[in-house]
Protein backbone atom coordinates (compact mmCIF):
# COMPACT_ATOMS: atom_id res chain seq x y z
CA UNK A 1 0.00 0.00 0.00
CA UNK A 2 3.02 2.06 -0.83
CA UNK A 3 0.23 4.88 -2.16
CA UNK A 4 2.37 5.72 -5.14
CA UNK A 5 5.42 3.80 -7.09
CA UNK A 6 8.64 5.90 -8.55
CA UNK A 7 8.75 6.03 -12.11
CA UNK A 8 10.88 3.35 -13.75
CA UNK A 9 14.37 3.59 -13.36
CA UNK A 10 13.96 6.80 -11.49
CA UNK A 11 17.41 7.24 -9.62
CA UNK A 12 20.12 4.72 -10.86
CA UNK A 13 21.27 1.98 -8.76
CA UNK A 14 19.08 2.50 -5.63
CA UNK A 15 15.51 2.16 -7.45
CA UNK A 16 13.79 0.91 -4.24
CA UNK A 17 10.01 1.37 -4.39
CA UNK A 18 9.26 3.87 -1.83
CA UNK A 19 9.04 2.42 1.81
CA UNK A 20 5.26 2.93 3.10
CA UNK A 21 6.49 4.36 6.30
CA UNK A 22 9.00 6.62 5.04
CA UNK A 23 5.54 8.88 4.20
CA UNK A 24 4.80 8.57 8.43
CA UNK A 25 8.53 9.90 8.40
CA UNK A 26 7.95 12.81 6.09
CA UNK A 27 5.02 13.86 7.39
CA UNK A 28 6.24 14.01 10.74
CA UNK A 29 9.66 15.89 9.51
CA UNK A 30 7.21 18.16 7.93
CA UNK A 31 8.87 18.12 4.26
CA UNK A 32 5.51 16.92 2.36
CA UNK A 33 3.79 19.85 1.02
CA UNK A 34 0.56 20.44 -1.73
CA UNK A 35 -0.82 17.17 -2.75
CA UNK A 36 1.84 14.59 -0.77
CA UNK A 37 0.79 16.15 2.21
CA UNK A 38 -2.89 15.92 1.71
CA UNK A 39 -2.57 12.31 0.87
CA UNK A 40 -1.04 12.08 4.08
CA UNK A 41 -2.92 13.37 6.37
CA UNK A 42 -5.96 11.34 4.91
CA UNK A 43 -3.66 8.61 5.61
CA UNK A 44 -3.75 9.98 9.35
CA UNK A 45 -7.27 9.69 8.92
CA UNK A 46 -7.72 6.44 7.69
CA UNK A 47 -5.37 4.49 9.04
CA UNK A 48 -4.44 4.18 12.71
CA UNK A 49 -1.08 2.33 12.32
CA UNK A 50 -0.28 4.93 10.26
CA UNK A 51 -1.25 7.72 12.64
CA UNK A 52 0.54 5.80 15.33
CA UNK A 53 4.19 5.88 13.10
CA UNK A 54 3.27 9.45 12.23
CA UNK A 55 3.61 9.52 16.40
CA UNK A 56 6.74 7.78 16.52
CA UNK A 57 8.73 9.50 14.15
CA UNK A 58 7.30 12.74 15.70
CA UNK A 59 8.69 11.66 19.20
CA UNK A 60 12.06 10.81 17.59
CA UNK A 61 12.06 14.37 16.13
CA UNK A 62 11.46 16.12 19.60
CA UNK A 63 14.54 15.12 20.73
CA UNK A 64 16.05 17.26 18.44
CA UNK A 65 14.20 20.13 20.08
CA UNK A 66 17.54 20.25 22.78
CA UNK A 67 19.86 21.61 20.09
CA UNK A 68 17.52 24.58 19.34
CA UNK A 69 19.01 27.89 20.47
CA UNK A 70 17.34 29.74 22.60
CA UNK A 71 15.97 33.97 22.11
CA UNK A 72 14.25 36.15 24.31
CA UNK A 73 11.13 38.06 22.70
CA UNK A 74 10.13 41.32 23.49
CA UNK A 75 8.39 42.28 26.47
CA UNK A 76 5.57 43.50 24.59
CA UNK A 77 4.57 39.45 24.00
CA UNK A 78 3.40 38.80 27.39
CA UNK A 79 1.69 42.36 27.95
CA UNK A 80 -0.01 41.04 24.67
CA UNK A 81 -0.79 37.74 26.06
CA UNK A 82 -1.90 38.81 29.66
CA UNK A 83 -4.67 41.17 27.62
CA UNK A 84 -5.94 38.58 25.16
CA UNK A 85 -6.88 36.10 28.02
CA UNK A 86 -8.13 38.54 30.50
CA UNK A 87 -10.00 39.70 27.07
CA UNK A 88 -13.56 38.70 27.53
CA UNK A 89 -14.49 34.77 26.38
CA UNK A 90 -15.39 35.08 22.06
CA UNK A 91 -18.91 35.94 21.33
CA UNK A 92 -19.37 31.83 20.69
CA UNK A 93 -20.41 31.26 24.03
CA UNK A 94 -22.13 34.51 24.34
CA UNK A 95 -24.49 33.24 20.95
CA UNK A 96 -28.14 35.28 21.48
CA UNK A 97 -30.74 33.21 23.67
CA UNK A 98 -33.55 34.12 21.65
CA UNK A 99 -32.19 31.50 18.90
CA UNK A 100 -32.32 28.99 21.00
CA UNK A 101 -36.10 27.36 20.70
CA UNK A 102 -35.88 28.28 16.49
CA UNK A 103 -32.91 25.84 16.49
CA UNK A 104 -34.03 22.55 17.99
CA UNK A 105 -37.07 23.07 15.09
CA UNK A 106 -34.10 23.57 12.28
CA UNK A 107 -32.15 20.73 13.68
CA UNK A 108 -34.49 18.41 13.03
CA UNK A 109 -35.84 19.42 10.05
CA UNK A 110 -32.01 20.18 8.48
CA UNK A 111 -30.90 16.50 9.49
CA UNK A 112 -33.62 14.95 7.55
CA UNK A 113 -32.88 17.11 5.09
CA UNK A 114 -28.86 16.31 5.02
CA UNK A 115 -29.41 12.19 5.79
CA UNK A 116 -32.19 12.54 2.41
CA UNK A 117 -29.10 14.43 0.46
CA UNK A 118 -26.87 11.16 1.49
CA UNK A 119 -29.38 9.10 0.78
CA UNK A 120 -29.71 10.49 -2.54
CA UNK A 121 -25.58 10.54 -2.87
CA UNK A 122 -25.55 6.71 -1.64
CA UNK A 123 -27.99 6.02 -4.31
CA UNK A 124 -26.83 7.93 -7.29
CA UNK A 125 -24.78 5.78 -10.16
CA UNK A 126 -21.17 6.39 -11.03
CA UNK A 127 -21.40 9.76 -12.53
CA UNK A 128 -21.64 8.85 -16.11
CA UNK A 129 -22.34 12.49 -16.95
CA UNK A 130 -22.77 15.44 -14.38
CA UNK A 131 -26.67 15.68 -14.07
CA UNK A 132 -28.37 18.83 -14.92
CA UNK A 133 -28.42 20.85 -12.15
CA UNK A 134 -31.73 22.42 -11.26
CA UNK A 135 -32.12 26.37 -11.54
CA UNK A 136 -31.93 27.34 -7.76
CA UNK A 137 -32.02 31.49 -6.85
CA UNK A 138 -28.33 32.22 -4.94
CA UNK A 139 -29.67 35.64 -3.83
CA UNK A 140 -28.61 34.70 -0.17
CA UNK A 141 -25.53 32.84 1.03
CA UNK A 142 -26.56 29.57 1.01
CA UNK A 143 -27.22 27.59 3.91
CA UNK A 144 -24.88 24.40 4.38
CA UNK A 145 -26.35 21.17 6.11
CA UNK A 146 -24.24 18.04 7.13
CA UNK A 147 -25.43 14.70 8.66
CA UNK A 148 -22.47 13.76 10.75
CA UNK A 149 -22.86 10.11 10.65
CA UNK A 150 -20.96 8.16 13.78
CA UNK A 151 -19.66 4.81 13.27
CA UNK A 152 -20.75 3.12 16.75
CA UNK A 153 -21.91 5.21 19.60
CA UNK A 154 -23.95 8.55 19.33
CA UNK A 155 -26.85 9.46 16.29
CA UNK A 156 -25.65 11.73 13.82
CA UNK A 157 -25.13 14.66 14.56
CA UNK A 158 -26.58 17.81 12.51
CA UNK A 159 -24.88 20.80 11.15
CA UNK A 160 -26.20 24.23 9.77
CA UNK A 161 -23.54 26.54 8.81
CA UNK A 162 -24.95 30.13 7.96
CA UNK A 163 -22.19 31.43 5.48
CA UNK A 164 -23.61 34.89 6.12
CA UNK A 165 -22.42 34.99 9.81
CA UNK A 166 -20.24 32.56 9.87
CA UNK A 167 -22.10 30.53 12.78
CA UNK A 168 -22.26 26.98 12.96
CA UNK A 169 -24.47 25.34 14.94
CA UNK A 170 -24.50 21.34 15.90
CA UNK A 171 -26.98 19.37 17.81
CA UNK A 172 -25.93 17.43 20.65
CA UNK A 173 -22.99 15.12 20.11
CA UNK A 174 -22.74 12.35 22.93
CA UNK A 175 -19.14 10.96 21.82
CA UNK A 176 -17.02 11.87 24.11
CA UNK A 177 -16.01 9.78 27.47
CA UNK A 178 -15.36 11.63 30.26
CA UNK A 179 -11.88 11.80 30.21
CA UNK A 180 -12.24 12.76 26.19
CA UNK A 181 -13.21 16.03 23.85
CA UNK A 182 -14.96 15.72 20.65
CA UNK A 183 -13.26 17.97 18.15
CA UNK A 184 -14.98 19.32 14.70
CA UNK A 185 -12.35 19.55 11.81
CA UNK A 186 -13.28 20.71 8.24
CA UNK A 187 -11.70 18.80 5.44
CA UNK A 188 -12.39 21.05 2.24
CA UNK A 189 -10.33 22.48 -0.62
CA UNK A 190 -7.08 21.94 0.77
CA UNK A 191 -7.75 18.57 1.81
CA UNK A 192 -6.09 19.59 5.19
CA UNK A 193 -7.94 19.29 8.64
CA UNK A 194 -8.48 22.32 10.55
CA UNK A 195 -10.07 22.53 13.66
CA UNK A 196 -13.37 24.57 14.24
CA UNK A 197 -13.43 23.43 17.73
CA UNK A 198 -14.51 21.16 20.51
CA UNK A 199 -18.29 19.76 20.55
CA UNK A 200 -20.54 20.27 24.06
CA UNK A 201 -21.39 16.63 25.28
CA UNK A 202 -24.73 18.13 26.39
CA UNK A 203 -26.61 20.34 24.04
CA UNK A 204 -26.29 22.41 21.39
CA UNK A 205 -22.82 23.66 20.39
CA UNK A 206 -22.68 27.13 18.55
CA UNK A 207 -19.06 27.77 16.48
CA UNK A 208 -18.61 31.11 15.01
CA UNK A 209 -15.76 29.55 12.29
CA UNK A 210 -12.75 32.19 12.04
CA UNK A 211 -12.32 33.84 8.48
CA UNK A 212 -9.63 32.08 7.61
CA UNK A 213 -11.36 28.75 7.86
CA UNK A 214 -14.47 29.86 6.48
CA UNK A 215 -12.95 29.70 3.47
CA UNK A 216 -12.90 25.90 3.70
CA UNK A 217 -16.39 25.50 4.79
CA UNK A 218 -18.23 24.99 1.04
CA UNK A 219 -20.77 21.78 -0.20
CA UNK A 220 -18.35 19.00 -0.62
CA UNK A 221 -16.56 19.61 2.39
CA UNK A 222 -16.27 16.93 4.76
CA UNK A 223 -16.62 17.77 9.04
CA UNK A 224 -15.47 15.04 10.80
CA UNK A 225 -15.25 14.65 14.61
CA UNK A 226 -12.35 12.97 16.37
CA UNK A 227 -11.64 11.93 19.93
CA UNK A 228 -9.09 13.96 21.80
CA UNK A 229 -7.84 14.24 24.75
CA UNK A 230 -9.96 17.34 27.14
CA UNK A 231 -9.46 20.57 25.74
CA UNK A 232 -8.99 19.23 22.04
CA UNK A 233 -5.63 18.40 20.21
CA UNK A 234 -2.47 20.63 20.95
CA UNK A 235 -1.16 19.95 17.78
CA UNK A 236 -3.22 21.70 14.96
CA UNK A 237 -4.06 18.11 13.87
CA UNK A 238 -6.26 14.96 14.46
CA UNK A 239 -4.41 12.83 17.13
CA UNK A 240 -7.16 10.68 17.99
CA UNK A 241 -9.48 8.67 16.07
CA UNK A 242 -12.22 9.81 13.53
CA UNK A 243 -15.76 8.59 15.12
CA UNK A 244 -17.88 10.55 12.75
CA UNK A 245 -17.38 11.91 9.27
CA UNK A 246 -20.28 14.00 7.04
CA UNK A 247 -20.17 15.97 3.83
CA UNK A 248 -21.78 19.37 3.84
CA UNK A 249 -24.97 19.90 1.27
CA UNK A 250 -26.63 22.74 0.14
CA UNK A 251 -30.08 23.36 1.84
CA UNK B 1 7.77 4.54 28.57
CA UNK B 2 9.29 8.48 29.88
CA UNK B 3 6.83 8.64 33.81
CA UNK B 4 8.99 6.10 35.08
CA UNK B 5 9.94 8.77 37.35
CA UNK B 6 10.07 6.33 40.61
CA UNK B 7 12.90 4.52 39.36
CA UNK B 8 14.60 7.22 38.17
CA UNK B 9 18.09 7.50 39.50
CA UNK B 10 18.84 10.32 41.48
CA UNK B 11 21.47 12.39 41.35
CA UNK B 12 24.04 10.04 39.12
CA UNK B 13 25.67 13.70 37.94
CA UNK B 14 24.76 16.82 39.23
CA UNK B 15 23.76 17.84 35.51
CA UNK B 16 21.14 15.01 35.18
CA UNK B 17 19.71 15.75 38.75
CA UNK B 18 18.93 19.30 37.89
CA UNK B 19 17.49 18.23 34.81
CA UNK B 20 15.02 16.14 36.05
CA UNK B 21 14.59 18.53 39.00
CA UNK B 22 13.99 21.55 36.20
CA UNK B 23 11.56 18.73 34.08
CA UNK B 24 9.71 18.11 37.06
CA UNK B 25 9.15 21.90 38.38
CA UNK B 26 7.85 22.34 34.53
CA UNK B 27 5.62 19.84 34.23
CA UNK B 28 4.09 20.88 37.36
CA UNK B 29 3.74 24.23 36.08
CA UNK B 30 2.34 22.94 33.40
CA UNK B 31 -0.52 21.33 34.55
CA UNK B 32 -1.20 24.34 37.47
CA UNK B 33 -1.84 26.04 34.01
CA UNK B 34 -4.01 23.52 32.83
CA UNK B 35 -5.74 24.66 35.92
CA UNK B 36 -6.02 28.12 35.02
CA UNK B 37 -3.55 29.60 37.76
CA UNK B 38 -2.01 32.42 36.37
CA UNK B 39 0.72 32.52 38.34
CA UNK B 40 2.05 29.33 36.86
CA UNK B 41 1.36 30.53 33.59
CA UNK B 42 3.55 33.26 33.91
CA UNK B 43 6.48 31.48 35.50
CA UNK B 44 5.89 28.58 32.45
CA UNK B 45 6.46 31.67 30.13
CA UNK B 46 9.85 32.87 31.99
CA UNK B 47 10.78 29.72 32.08
CA UNK B 48 10.01 28.57 28.11
CA UNK B 49 9.70 31.46 25.94
CA UNK B 50 12.96 31.77 24.49
CA UNK B 51 13.28 28.02 23.30
CA UNK B 52 10.06 28.76 21.82
CA UNK B 53 10.68 31.75 20.34
CA UNK B 54 14.00 30.27 19.36
CA UNK B 55 11.51 27.93 17.06
CA UNK B 56 9.42 30.59 15.97
CA UNK B 57 11.57 32.73 14.77
CA UNK B 58 14.16 30.66 12.74
CA UNK B 59 10.80 29.61 11.02
CA UNK B 60 9.04 32.55 10.34
CA UNK B 61 12.32 34.17 9.66
CA UNK B 62 11.25 37.76 10.74
CA UNK B 63 10.75 38.70 14.40
CA UNK B 64 7.19 40.46 14.26
CA UNK B 65 5.61 37.24 12.69
CA UNK B 66 7.68 34.90 15.02
CA UNK B 67 6.14 37.14 17.79
CA UNK B 68 2.63 37.28 16.95
CA UNK B 69 2.90 33.44 16.36
CA UNK B 70 4.62 33.44 19.65
CA UNK B 71 1.28 34.97 21.29
CA UNK B 72 -0.95 32.80 19.83
CA UNK B 73 1.10 29.72 21.00
CA UNK B 74 0.77 30.70 24.46
CA UNK B 75 -2.63 31.21 24.10
CA UNK B 76 -3.54 27.96 22.63
CA UNK B 77 -1.10 26.80 25.67
CA UNK B 78 -3.29 28.51 28.39
CA UNK B 79 -6.53 27.05 26.74
CA UNK B 80 -4.97 23.10 25.66
CA UNK B 81 -2.56 22.50 29.09
CA UNK B 82 -5.61 20.59 30.03
CA UNK B 83 -5.04 18.16 27.46
CA UNK B 84 -0.93 17.47 28.76
CA UNK B 85 -0.33 14.38 29.76
CA UNK B 86 3.23 13.88 31.70
CA UNK B 87 3.07 10.21 30.84
CA UNK B 88 3.18 11.07 26.80
CA UNK B 89 6.10 13.35 26.70
CA UNK B 90 7.90 15.98 28.58
CA UNK B 91 6.61 19.21 29.03
CA UNK B 92 9.10 20.83 26.73
CA UNK B 93 8.55 18.78 23.93
CA UNK B 94 4.96 19.56 24.36
CA UNK B 95 5.41 22.95 23.83
CA UNK B 96 7.87 23.14 21.20
CA UNK B 97 5.53 20.88 19.33
CA UNK B 98 3.03 23.30 19.58
CA UNK B 99 5.35 26.02 18.49
CA UNK B 100 6.85 24.58 15.57
CA UNK B 101 3.52 23.44 13.99
CA UNK B 102 2.23 26.77 14.59
CA UNK B 103 5.12 28.35 12.77
CA UNK B 104 5.28 26.09 9.90
CA UNK B 105 1.56 26.65 9.40
CA UNK B 106 2.33 30.45 9.27
CA UNK B 107 4.86 30.08 7.01
CA UNK B 108 3.07 27.71 4.88
CA UNK B 109 0.19 30.01 4.66
CA UNK B 110 2.95 32.67 3.23
CA UNK B 111 2.95 33.27 -0.37
CA UNK B 112 6.64 33.70 -0.71
CA UNK B 113 8.51 30.71 -0.43
CA UNK B 114 11.54 32.13 1.38
CA UNK B 115 14.53 29.78 -0.38
CA UNK B 116 17.40 31.01 1.77
CA UNK B 117 18.32 30.27 5.66
CA UNK B 118 17.73 33.12 7.96
CA UNK B 119 20.42 35.31 8.35
CA UNK B 120 20.42 36.13 11.72
CA UNK B 121 18.98 33.32 13.64
CA UNK B 122 21.69 31.70 15.63
CA UNK B 123 23.21 28.70 14.63
CA UNK B 124 21.92 25.24 15.69
CA UNK B 125 24.35 23.07 17.53
CA UNK B 126 25.75 20.01 15.47
CA UNK B 127 25.92 17.97 18.69
CA UNK B 128 23.35 17.15 21.81
CA UNK B 129 24.27 18.74 25.21
CA UNK B 130 25.14 15.95 27.60
CA UNK B 131 22.45 17.16 29.79
CA UNK B 132 19.88 20.23 28.85
CA UNK B 133 18.24 22.25 31.92
CA UNK B 134 15.04 21.65 30.40
CA UNK B 135 14.61 18.87 28.00
CA UNK B 136 14.31 15.26 28.34
CA UNK B 137 17.23 13.92 30.54
CA UNK B 138 16.23 10.02 29.75
CA UNK B 139 18.39 7.57 27.98
CA UNK B 140 16.45 7.85 24.78
CA UNK B 141 17.24 11.06 24.58
CA UNK B 142 20.91 10.97 22.78
CA UNK B 143 19.72 8.24 20.49
CA UNK B 144 18.28 10.23 17.11
CA UNK B 145 21.59 12.11 17.67
CA UNK B 146 23.40 9.52 17.20
CA UNK B 147 21.04 7.79 14.30
CA UNK B 148 21.90 10.71 12.21
CA UNK B 149 25.51 10.50 12.78
CA UNK B 150 26.11 7.81 10.92
CA UNK B 151 24.00 8.88 7.67
CA UNK B 152 25.76 10.68 4.76
CA UNK B 153 26.36 14.05 5.34
CA UNK B 154 23.79 15.12 2.50
CA UNK B 155 21.01 13.26 3.95
CA UNK B 156 21.47 14.09 7.56
CA UNK B 157 22.15 17.99 6.33
CA UNK B 158 18.48 17.84 4.46
CA UNK B 159 16.71 16.68 7.68
CA UNK B 160 17.85 18.56 9.89
CA UNK B 161 17.52 21.75 8.03
CA UNK B 162 13.78 20.49 7.30
CA UNK B 163 13.25 20.24 10.74
CA UNK B 164 14.71 23.59 11.68
CA UNK B 165 13.87 25.44 9.04
CA UNK B 166 10.47 24.02 8.68
CA UNK B 167 11.28 23.58 4.80
CA UNK B 168 9.28 21.14 2.66
CA UNK B 169 11.52 18.76 -0.33
CA UNK B 170 10.69 21.78 -2.57
CA UNK B 171 12.35 24.42 -0.43
CA UNK B 172 15.14 22.21 -0.07
CA UNK B 173 15.79 21.35 -3.69
CA UNK B 174 16.31 24.98 -4.41
CA UNK B 175 18.79 25.78 -1.33
CA UNK B 176 20.58 22.57 -2.26
CA UNK B 177 19.71 23.76 -6.23
CA UNK B 178 19.20 19.63 -7.20
CA UNK B 179 16.40 18.65 -8.77
CA UNK B 180 13.44 17.91 -6.42
CA UNK B 181 13.57 14.32 -7.32
CA UNK B 182 17.15 14.11 -5.88
CA UNK B 183 16.16 15.81 -2.76
CA UNK B 184 13.39 13.49 -2.05
CA UNK B 185 15.76 10.20 -2.64
CA UNK B 186 18.05 11.79 -0.20
CA UNK B 187 15.66 12.53 2.37
CA UNK B 188 13.69 9.01 1.90
CA UNK B 189 16.71 7.39 2.18
CA UNK B 190 18.69 8.89 4.95
CA UNK B 191 14.70 8.48 6.95
CA UNK B 192 14.81 4.89 5.93
CA UNK B 193 18.35 4.41 6.98
CA UNK B 194 17.36 6.65 10.27
CA UNK B 195 14.76 3.87 11.36
CA UNK B 196 16.81 1.04 10.76
CA UNK B 197 18.91 2.57 13.37
CA UNK B 198 16.18 3.52 15.90
CA UNK B 199 15.04 0.28 15.16
CA UNK B 200 17.47 -1.76 15.93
Amino acid sequence: MSGHTPPPGAHGPDSAGADPDVAAAELALGVLDGGERAVALRRVLADPNFARAVETWRAYFAQLFDLWPEMAPSGAVLERLDRTIDAPVGDATTAPRRASLLWPAIAAVTSLIAASLLFVVLLRPAPVAPPAKPVVAAARPEILVAAIDAEKAGGPVAAVYDPGTGGLRLTEARMAQAHQSAELWIIGADATPHSLGLLRTDGTTVLRVSPVNRAQLAAGATLAISLEAVGGSPTGLPQGPVVAKGTLSRV
Amino acid sequence: MTDARPAEPIGHTPDTAAATAAREHLTEMLIRTGEEDRQAFRELYTLTSAKLFGITFRICGERQAAEDVLHDVYVTIWKRSGAYEPSRASPITWLATIARNRAIDWRRAQTIRRSSPIEDAPDIADRAPLASDTIVADQEAHRLHACLDGLETRQREAIRTAFFDGTTYADLAVQQNVPLGTMKSWVRRGLLKLRECLDG
